[in-house]
């Protein structure tokens, strides 16, 4: 067991009062831990739509919860993975939420809401018709399905709250650098409490972009592995509600700090010593006023591209040496995008609150460049108290999460 | 709590500068000898003019772009990049361009003005539809308070729409920029943070709402003019209810 007091945080945790994850692993924490434990990947080939080429994707099964008449503008797939996430009774959230608005008052709590493509799947088959009959579907809302504050505001509406509200939309690092921005305005008082996360769905922009930069697996996805071919592309909603810390939620989890950085490098590959990566690592130890040896757990981007992951392990490699045990959890969850940042928070949690190391579905023989602990199978553990999640997206966008029992 | 924010520089990049004669904003078009050659065939009109508007504001400031961190702030980003690519998805035998597709992400502009400048600071992209300006102002306020001090850009903009997209969203290309700081040193305004204000937009002045209706990051249009007349007073920071406003410190 590791004490916090001594040390110099120049940032105040902020209590996790209620967290929820829909993903392919299914509905609510409990789903995903099932999977996670199992070590069970939920990637399969690809149903929603029509693709030309061979992949396994991260797809929701669980079923999608109806936005209701009043808010019908914001009707997207988006919106109702927001939605059933946010309504999932085991997680809380919403419940969470409303005891928090009696609480601070409805103007006092943000909605922040990390996407990378937020209601673009709907956007697609509007286009379809654009490009026969000349015009937009009459019941296309680009401000309210397409536009990145969609699922942030959709939210806000269905929630009743007044504050503070917007999108976080920098790629894969969207979700940790909302859970950034809720902490920030938490600790300088701006919220009492924030409604953080990350909601990205599949669509064709982004399985046929990244295949055009011949970055998707035709297999699922194998994370660190040595023959690893590329990502298996996810969709999920990850929410939590974010609190300043107070005696009554004295045993809440917490996030500590987010750090964050740029690459200043290239729109779509990471620097090659992995600096950026380094750095935001570094920052969130730094934000904490903590030492690398007192991460118990590191869950890595680990996307599974040849570039990506080698470029990882040795930015992980720089910051903490081969000390930490560290996994990937796409080869089960897929790659979230936007959403992962939040998802993988959720992981993270979930490792502390259950006191396991998740493993790293689909990997087989680690690649010898990669010098880093990477926990193959899931292991029990105990004294497990402070971890970490990383997000890195195209724009060299940085962010590393850490959290803390 | 930090009591105010202080500006340091402001900078206006508008194509149409027309459209700007009610308002006597002084505005620049989009100056391409700021972006090297390379980076200029690869980068959009919104990228163009918010690194011009971006650049301008930090030459006033002097401001050391290689540690400065940024917020930018956009209600559809790359959207020109994003039609294109949306016209050639209904057939599914069209191949996309790897260049066009990481150029259609929110954050392109941050991760070019990060390249640029070799610039590791942190950066981000919001979207906040008519509150763009507003929730970007709040995200710096965030920043700089919980950092205890330093130096941020906010740059808000939009470029062209597509008008059958949102319109009259589009219509009019408009981007800000910002060098805001926590210290009042060399500063030319500062103002409070944002809040909602109670009642309604009556004395909105017309130009501006009609602007900003078709340019959305023209939401910062009455701070920049309260900068350059250094009037102080209340400033509208959104058109639509619920409504924003700052404090405006001369």
């Amino acid at each position: 067991m590791k004490t916090m007091e001594n040390n110099h945080a120049l940032i105040e945790p902020v209590a996790v009062t209620a967290y929820s994850a829909l993903s392919a692993c299914g509905m609510g924490n409990k789903a995903l831990y099932q999977s996670l434990s199992a070590n069970q990947s939920q990637l399969a080939p690809l149903s929603l739509f029509n693709i030309t080429f061979p992949s396994y994707v991260g797809e929701i099964k669980h079923p999608l919860l109806d936005i209701g008449d009043q808010l019908a503008d914001y009707n997207c797939r988006n919106a109702r993975v927001a939605l059933t996430a946010l309504n999932d009774q085991q997680g809380g959230v919403r419940d969470a939420v409303e005891v928090a608005k009696e609480k601070y008052g409805a103007q006092r709590i943000g909605v922040i809401i990390g996407t990378s493509t937020s209601g673009l799947y709907e956007t697609e088959a509007a286009y379809g018709v654009l490009l026969e009959e000349g015009k937009m579907p009459d019941d296309f809302h680009f401000v309210t399905e397409h536009a990145y504050q969609a699922t942030a505001r959709f939210m806000q509406l269905e929630l009743g709250l007044t504050g503070v509200c917007y999108a976080i939309s920098t790629a894969c690092s969207s979700g940790a650098k909302a859970i950034a921005a809720g902490q920030r305005l938490i600790n300088t008082g701006v919220c009492d409490a924030v409604l953080v996360g990350g909601v990205d769905t599949l669509c064709r922009l982004t399985l046929r972009g990244f295949r055009s930069l011949e970055l998707v697996s035709s297999q699922p996805c194998t994370p660190m592995d040595k023959n690893r071919k590329g990502i298996s592309i996810g969709e999920a909603a990850g929410l939590l509600l974010l609190e300043k810390c107070h005696a009554d939620n004295a045993s809440a989890m917490k996030v500590l700090s987010v750090g964050e950085s740029s690459d200043a490098h290239h729109m779509s590959t990471p620097h090659p010593e992995g600096k950026g990566a380094a750095l935001a690592m570094t920052n969130a130890l730094q934000l904490a006023g903590i030492q690398a040896g007192e991460i118990d757990y590191l869950n890595l981007h680990a996307t599974a591209t040849k570039i990506n992951d080698s470029v990882e392990s040795r930015a992980v490699f720089s910051v903490f040496a081969d000390t930490v045990p560290c996994s990937g959890n796409k080869g089960i969850t897929g790659h979230t995008l936007g959403a992962a940042g939040a998802l993988e928070t959720i992981i993270v949690l979930a490792a502390l609150q259950q006191q396991f190391i998740p493993g790293t579905q689909g990997l087989k023989e680690l690649d010898e460049d990669c010098q880093c602990q990477v926990i193959q199978e899931p292991l029990q553990t105990q004294g497990m108290q402070i971890a970490m999640s990383n997000s890195f997206g195209f724009g060299g966008n940085n962010a590393s999460v850490i959290v803390s029992l | 709590m930090m009591k105010q924010l202080f500006i340091k520089s402001a900078a206006v990049c508008c194509p149409d500068a027309e459209v700007l004669v009610p308002f006597k904003l002084h505005s620049s078009d989009i100056d391409k000898s700021l972006i090297p050659a390379g980076m200029r065939r690869r980068t959009s009109m919104t990228t163009r003019m918010a690194i011009t508007a971006a650049k301008l504001a930090c030459s006033q400031a002097n401001s050391d772009t290689q540690n400065l961190a940024s917020v930018f702030a956009s209600l559809g980003g790359e959207i020109q990049v994003t039609d294109a690519l949306c016209r050639l998805l209904p057939d599914d035998n069209e191949l996309l361009s790897p260049t066009q597709f990481h150029n259609s992400v929110h954050n392109t502009t941050a991760g070019y003005w990060g390249i640029l400048n070799q610039c590791q600071a942190p950066t981000t992209a919001i979207a906040a539809a008519d509150d763009t300006f507003a929730m970007g102002l709040i995200e710096v306020w965030a920043q700089l308070q919980q950092q205890g001090g330093g130096e941020r850009l906010l740059v808000c903009y939009d470029e062209l729409w597509p008008q059958y997209l949102a319109p009259p969203i589009g219509q009019v290309a408009f981007a800000c920029a910002f060098v805001l700081s926590s210290e009042g040193e060399q500063s030319i305004g500062a103002m409070t943070i944002p809040q909602v204000l109670s009642g309604n937009q009556q004395d909105l002045q017309p130009e501006w709402l009609k602007l900003t209706e078709s340019a959305p990051a023209a939401a910062a249009i009455p701070l920049l003019l309260a900068l350059q007349s250094k009037t102080a007073g209340s400033v509208p920071l959104n058109i639509k209810a619920p409504l924003w406003a700052t404090q405006f410190v001369a």
